[in-house]
């Protein structure tokens, strides 16, 4: 793990009219760091990782990936820099095959003959080598996240962004799920945004809490757990926070 | 995995029927028969044009008449002027493939939503027709063909064989040629589609924001699939006009875009072959009511449209391929196979 940073963003704001859904948020992100993002809903997870990708422009501050200013760039571009992303609903090609999903995304930087192994390895590296023939929009939730996965790795990004993986996985997905975020923290920078706390505490170690669109704490993950503002604003009483 | 268009059976089913209607139709029919089918093998091309955008790029435009009589009247124009047929025909294709690559470049890049799309091709047919329409007047000229407004442009160059203008074709020939064109085009698309960059349009088609997070460019392929459905649709044009020997306003006109939508839902968005018979059936159907006094035929074609849209939502095609595919699974399972492509539990 190097000290140098992947990601930073400096002073980021996003604003919906009245709304500011991230609001300066300085943000780091070593090399090979593994992050997990917390927060409340609303707490503009996902509009920060929309940010990233470019599929929102920044009302205000910077954003540099890799040393490269990426504020305002188009998705395609700041993805092509090496950035992958596993959304919030999941976004797959539904009325494809899951082997094609994941080929599609793995064309993009290698030649056919490549393309073709490297989809078969990622397809059974994320235990979805059964689906591969199956017509994507006729799986499960769980499974739908898995292929979307497997489409993110195919691209081996140097970020991955995931945005609620576990959501409607399993047991046994779910841990497999872990398993490969662990994996995949070896050759790349993550950050995951999660709820469930049991896959937290399988992968975590540096989490960052948001709340209300801005970073609200940073420290390690039992830090965090006896946190008591943490679980207040998890449980909802801002008010409280607010006074103390 | 992926399944190359020289491995599917249907293919070489398609091109084996094109090339029988090719040589054997001319030697069966009469002499009007042919001419009459002539037309619906010149509408299939349009018909393919907007299948092949639509099915395949998830671009749905409302104004491809717009690329068929750009074409048409390219070939008229420079048919006129040249005194030949071949150069005419290329350019009938690269003109409306340049226009298109245009008006798509404001659109995509402009990042205009579905519906703005659906807009702006609608009226960029309608300028065009109002255009063509008001060029009446001897000063409305390029060259000595004058585009005569809405009288049109009289007297166009019957096809002729390349390098040699005395050797036009007679309508028999006429009808072999177009029947060929008619089968590259299909060919070529099935090839486009099957390709890497018809698999990127079709993720496209599936998911923008997908395709776009996997690192593609989605504006330039969009931009690419538009250019190319409007060429197709001004070679269908060019043909319109020397088969007609005469081209008017109302080739660029809403009825005709309408058409090219009405034909692809009928016979399947997504499919190749749809486009083609949903043409072939409707035009037929249209000759046929044409023929009928008792009712208003365009009223009994709106009910047979509305039928067909709330009995078939997916298209002549894609159904009839279920249905076979259906049976296919259920006569597999009588004799005690497993279904092939169909995951069996261990």
């Amino acid at each position: 793990m190097t000290t140098e940073h992947i990601l930073t963003t400096r002073g980021l704001t996003m604003r919906f009219g009245g709304v500011t859904a991230v609001d300066n948020v300085d943000f780091n992100l070593r090399d090979g760091e593994l992050r997990c993002l917390l927060g409340p809903n609303g707490a503009g997870k996902s509009t920060f990782f929309k940010c990233l990708t470019g599929q929102l422009t920044p009302t205000e501050g910077k954003i540099t990936f890799a040393g490269q200013d990426v504020t305002g760039a188009l998705t395609h571009q700041i993805v092509n820099l090496g950035v992958g992303i596993k959304t919030q609903v999941p976004n797959v090609f539904d009325g494809i095959s899951a082997y094609e999903n994941v080929r599609l995304s793995a064309r993009r930087k290698h030649l056919a003959p490549m393309a073709r192994e490297l989809t078969h390895t990622t397809l059974e590296r994320c235990g979805i080598t059964h689906l591969a023939k199956r017509e994507v929009g006729l799986l499960s939730h769980g499974q739908r996240q898995l292929v979307e996965l497997a489409m993110v790795l195919a691209g081996e990004p140097k970020l991955i962004l995931l945005d609620e993986p576990a959501a409607g996985m399993t047991g046994d997905e779910r841990d497999r799920l872990a398993q490969l975020v662990l994996e995949s923290a070896r050759s790349a920078a993550v950050v995951v945004v999660e709820h469930d706390m049991a896959f937290i505490r399988q992968i975590a170690k540096f989490v960052t809490v948001f709340n209300r669109g801005a970073i609200f704490r940073e420290a390690m993950i039992d830090d965090i757990m006896q946190d008591r503002e943490v679980q207040e604003i998890y449980l909802g009483k801002q008010a409280n926070v607010a006074a103390a | 995995m992926e399944k190359p268009v020289t491995r599917d059976p249907g293919f070489y089913v398609m091109v084996a029927i094109g090339l029988a209607v090719m040589f054997i139709a001319p030697v069966m029919l009469d002499l009007f028969t042919i001419m009459q089918i002539t037309q619906y093998v010149v509408l299939s091309v349009f018909a393919l044009s907007l299948g092949y955008i639509w099915g395949f790029g998830g671009i749905l435009s409302f104004g491809q008449a717009a690329f068929f009589g750009l074409g048409a009247y390219t070939f008229a124009v420079a048919s006129i002027n040249m005194g030949s047929t071949t150069i005419p025909m290329v350019l009938a294709f690269v003109i409306p493939t340049l226009f298109g690559a245009a008006l798509g470049y404001f659109m995509f890049y402009g990042r205009l939503s579905d519906v703005y799309l659906g807009v702006v091709t609608l009226v960029v047919a309608l300028i065009f027709w109002k255009l063509i329409n008001h060029t009446a007047g001897p000063e409305y000229s390029i060259g000595s063909a004058r585009l005569g407004g809405f009288n049109g442009i009289p007297s166009i160059p019957t096809l002729h064989v390349p390098g040699d203008p005395s050797a036009w074709l007679d309508p028999g020939q006429m009808f072999q040629v177009f029947m060929g064109f008619l089968l590259v085009i299909y060919v070529a698309l099935r090839f486009l589609i099957a390709s890497d960059f018809g698999r990127v349009s079709i993720s496209i088609r599936e998911n923008e924001t997908r395709s776009s997070l996997l690192g593609y460019d989605v504006r330039k392929h969009k931009v690419i699939v538009f250019a190319i459905g409007g060429g197709i649709a001004g070679i269908a044009g060019a043909m319109w006009a020397t088969y007609q020997a005469f081209i008017d306003p109302n080739s660029v006109s809403m009825e005709m875009s309408a058409k090219a939508l009405v034909w692809v839902m009928a016979g399947g968005v997504g499919t190749l072959v749809g486009p083609i018979i949903g043409c072939i059936l409707l035009q037929w159907l249209t000759l046929q009511l044409g023929t009928v006094d008792v009712v208003n035929s365009i009223a009994v074609l709106g009910a047979i449209m509305m039928v067909l849209v709330l009995a078939l939502p997916k298209g002549i095609v894609p159904t009839a391929r279920s249905l076979l595919l259906g049976g296919y699974i259920l006569w597999k399972r009588n004799h005690g196979q497993a279904i092939p492509g169909k995951v069996v539990k261990e």
